[in-house]
This record gives structure tokens, C-alpha cells and sequence, in this order.
């Protein structure tokens, strides 16, 4: 071979050997070296001269660029399990319509309305919804890599029974949906009234110089309540649309019924929920329509509190119920 | 036009698809004894299965690696070259292989005859042969 074509031929291996693994570069090399070397020679025997540099071009053009043959040698590569996707889509659905979109409506929509410049407001509104939706769709990507990459396995796919799966869409009873969504608005309705009405309020001035002064135990509830309120309206809204996800619902409906007692018994455990100071009231009034005020919100504490238990307990039995019926395990596919 | 192209595409991929299991089969029968890469490619391609070298010494590492095959480098007419050949584990999966291998070419055979495709097969693949 001519100092010209060797030189072609090395430069192209060496371009290939740029791209391949570095265990394995020189073998990979030598064998594709030899390869050519061989369809040079009987080239150059069925043409009966040396091929020129034109000629090599022609066969190692033909042959694939360099980082086409070398990544024939790599191995199979994928950011996510393609088994997975399904899920990954379903993640990211979820996160950015249905969780984003009501937070930022939540968060957003008041301002928008009260702001002397809205455009602006709402500027600022998308610029942050696809800020924080960028970022979110960077986490989920890695987190969903990150099981690909250490082999996470999912039994849940692979031990599935078909008497378990849901129901067809559009042939539930259409007052479920219409109930949850009735339940969602009214959830983030009474997340908003609870923002209005305890927003780092300490007390209540009425007309007549009567104050209603909070306990601190308010202070400490606040976000609690909002955080449960809000994850049961979005559950609402999630169920809404998605009526079939029974068994999602009620462990949520449970987890929240559990944090809406352990606030509930924060507060009784508090006692002193109010206090009133009005200067036109005799001491003993006073007393007796604190007793009254104070004995109205136990009250109503352990009203909610047995409601909670009876809604912990329906969707307890509910999951029971769907439990027991789980028929006898089946065999595994061929 | 469009459409020509989309289905002449199609049809690639389907190729492709329906040659990937056939090359491995193949290229283990041909491994039955030993040869280099470039002198495999040949013995192959004079038997009517071209197969491209970017496609082959891939195939054939991963068929080593999985421990199918097995090589060596050996100097012959004063050049090193690699010569592969089954190892005893393909040995013992190569005739498994082709015993599914025919089940399955029996299968579509009867599936062909069933519905008198047969025959049009037969004819694309003169029209092939003509080309």
C-alpha cells in the first residue's frame, strides 16, 4: 500500500479508536485495520493495480464515518427504562398539570387580581410556572435515571392481576366525578378562606372595640391545616378525574384523616383557643363568654374529630374490602 | 411518491428486523469452524447472506462476550488476523437454536401455504433475484 493510502487508513482508525471504549481500542483497532488491509488487497487484485488515494477514499467513505462504525462497538445505552415510560409520562402529567397549575393558580391568582399592573403579574407568573416546570422535569428525568441506571425493580409490574385493574372509562356512575370535583373546589376554597382569615393574624377587632385574642396555638396549626386542606382538595380534583384510582384515594383520605386528628388534638390539647377583651364587659361576663367561646370551639374540635375517625374508618373498610377480595395469587406468564 | 418512500422505509426496518436473529443463527453455523472476520464475511456473503462489516465484528464481539464464540489472534500470510470459532457453550445452544429456527420457518410456511401467499412470495423474490 502506498505511504499515502496507509496514512488514510491509519487516520481513519485512529478516528474510529477516538470513539470506542478505551479497554477495548487497540483489539477493536487492529481487527478493523486487518479487515481493510484484506478488501484493499483483493481490490487491488481484481483491478490489477494499486488502488490510489481516491479509490481508498471511495472504500472507506463507504465503510461509515468513524463514529458510526465505533458506535456499533458501544454498548446499547438509554436514559430510561422504555418499560418505564408509561410511568414517566403519567409522573410528569400529574406534576405539571395537575399539581403546578392549581399551585400556581392558588398562588398567583391574587395577586394577578390585586396587582396594579396584572400583565406584569401574570409575566411573572409564567416566567416562574416554567422555570419551576424545567427544573421539575430535569428531578423526575434523573430520579427515573437513576432507577434505570441501578436496577430498581418494580414487583408491582410484574405481579398484576387482571380481575384488578380499572373499569372502563365512562361507565362509573358520572356523580362520582362530579362529588370529588365538588370536593376539590370546596377544598381549595377553604384553603383560600383559611389564608384570608389567618394570614399572621393574631386577633379579630370588632366594632365596639371588642378583640377576639388568638391562642398561639393558631400560630402553630396554620400551616399544618393549609398543607392538609390543599393536599385533599388536589386529591379532589386528582380523583376527579381520574375516579377509578379508589385504592390511591382512600390511603390519601386516610393519611390525611390522621394528620387532620393529630392537629385536632393539638389544639384541644392547647385549651385556651381565644381570649376576649371588650371594655364595656363586667369581669364575670367576661369569663362566662370566654368559657362559652372556648367551650364552642371544643365542641366543634371533637365534632371534627369524630367525623374524621368515621371517614378513617369508612376508608379503612373500604381498603379491607378490596383486600379480601383479592383473589388467589396466579400463575406467573409463560 | 410519499408514499413509496414511507413504505420502502417501512420495509427496510422490517428487513432489518427479520435479518438481526437470522445473522446471529447464521454467523454461528459458519463459526462452526474457525475463520477471521474478513474471510467470515465472504463465506457468508458467497452463500447469499451479505452482511455489512459494521454490522458483523459487533455481532461477533457480542456473541464472544456472551460467551457464545471464542477467539484468538494467530499470524497468518505474515499478518495477524483474529480467527473465531463456537465455544462449547454455543455448541450446546446452536442446535437449540436452529431447532427453533425450523419450527418457525415450518410455521410460516403452513401459514403462507394457508392463504396461497406462497406463491407471491416466491415471485418478489424472483423479481429480487432479477434486479
Amino acid at each position: 500500500m502506498p505511504a499515502t493510502n496507509t496514512d488514510l487508513v491509519d487516520r481513519y482508525l485512529h478516528a474510529v479508536k477516538f470513539w470506542l471504549p478505551k479497554a477495548q481500542q487497540a483489539d477493536i483497532v487492529a481487527e478493523l485495520g486487518e479487515d481493510l488491509q484484506s478488501l484493499v488487497e483483493e481490490r487491488e487484485a481484481a483491478l490489477g493495480h494499486t488502488l490510489d488515494e481516491d479509490e481508498l477514499a471511495i472504500i472507506l467513505k463507504k465503510r461509515g464515518s468513524p463514529m458510526r462504525v465505533a458506535s456499533g462497538y458501544l454498548p446499547e445505552q438509554r436514559l430510561i427504562n422504555p418499560a418505564m415510560l408509561p410511568v414517566y409520562r403519567l409522573v410528569l402529567k400529574i406534576v405539571l398539570l395537575w399539581v403546578f397549575v392549581p399551585l400556581f393558580a392558588f398562588v398567583f391568582l391574587g395577586p394577578v387580581l390585586t396587582f396594579a399592573r396584572p400583565g406584569e403579574m401574570l409575566l411573572r407568573c409564567a416566567v416562574e410556572y416554567w422555570r419551576a416546570a424545567f427544573m421539575t422535569v430535569g428531578m423526575v428525568t434523573t430520579v427515573f435515571a437513576l432507577l434505570d441506571r441501578y436496577q430498581v425493580k418494580f414487583h408491582r409490574a410484574d405481579n398484576w392481576d387482571p380481575r384488578k385493574l380499572p373499569g372502563v372509562p365512562g361507565t362509573q356512575n358520572a356523580m362520582t366525578r362530579w362529588n370529588h370535583l365538588a370536593g376539590a373546589i370546596f377544598g381549595f376554597a377553604a384553603a383560600a378562606f383559611w389564608v384570608y382569615l389567618m394570614w399572621q393574624r393574631s386577633e379579630f377587632a370588632f366594632s365596639g372595640g371588642t378583640r377576639l385574642i388568638l391562642g398561639p396555638v393558631w400560630r402553630q396549626i396554620y400551616w399544618p391545616v393549609l398543607g392538609v386542606t390543599l393536599t385533599s382538595a388536589f386529591f379532589d380534583l386528582l380523583s376527579s378525574v381520574y375516579p377509578r384510582w379508589t385504592q390511591v384515594r382512600s390511603r390519601v383520605r386516610i393519611g390525611t384523616d390522621i394528620c387532620g386528628l393529630t392537629i385536632a388534638a393539638v389544639l384541644l390539647k392547647a385549651g385556651n383557643f381565644v381570649g376576649i377583651v371588650d371594655a364595656h364587659l363586667s369581669a364575670a361576663d367576661l369569663a362566662n363568654s370566654m368559657a362559652w367561646f372556648n367551650g364552642m370551639i371544643d365542641w366543634t374540635v371533637i365534632a371534627a374529630i369524630a367525623i374524621e375517625i368515621g371517614d378513617a374508618i369508612h376508608e379503612a373498610r373500604f381498603l379491607l374490602r378490596g383486600k379480601r377480595a383479592k383473589p388467589a395469587a396466579l400463575p406467573s406468564a409463560m | 411518491m410519499h408514499t413509496n418512500a414511507a413504505s420502502s422505509e417501512l420495509f427496510d426496518n422490517l428487513r432489518l428486523e427479520l435479518r438481526r436473529g437470522c445473522l446471529v443463527v447464521a454467523v454461528l453455523a459458519q463459526l462452526y469452524t474457525e475463520h477471521y472476520g474478513y474471510a467470515l464475511r465472504k463465506a457468508l456473503g458467497d452463500q447469499g447472506l451479505a452482511i455489512d462489516e459494521n454490522t458483523l465484528y459487533p455481532l461477533l464481539r457480542r456473541l464472544e462476550s456472551q460467551g457464545l464464540l471464542a477467539s484468538q489472534w494467530r499470524e497468518e500470510e505474515k499478518r495477524n488476523k483474529r480467527f473465531y470459532r463456537l465455544s462449547p457453550l454455543g455448541e450446546e445452544v446452536l442446535p437449540n437454536l436452529l431447532a427453533e429456527w425450523r419450527e418457525m420457518t415450518a410455521a410460516l410456511e403452513r401459514i403462507l401455504g394457508d392463504r396461497g401467499l406462497a406463491s407471491a412470495a416466491e415471485s418478489a423474490s424472483e423479481s429480487k433475484k432479477e434486479k
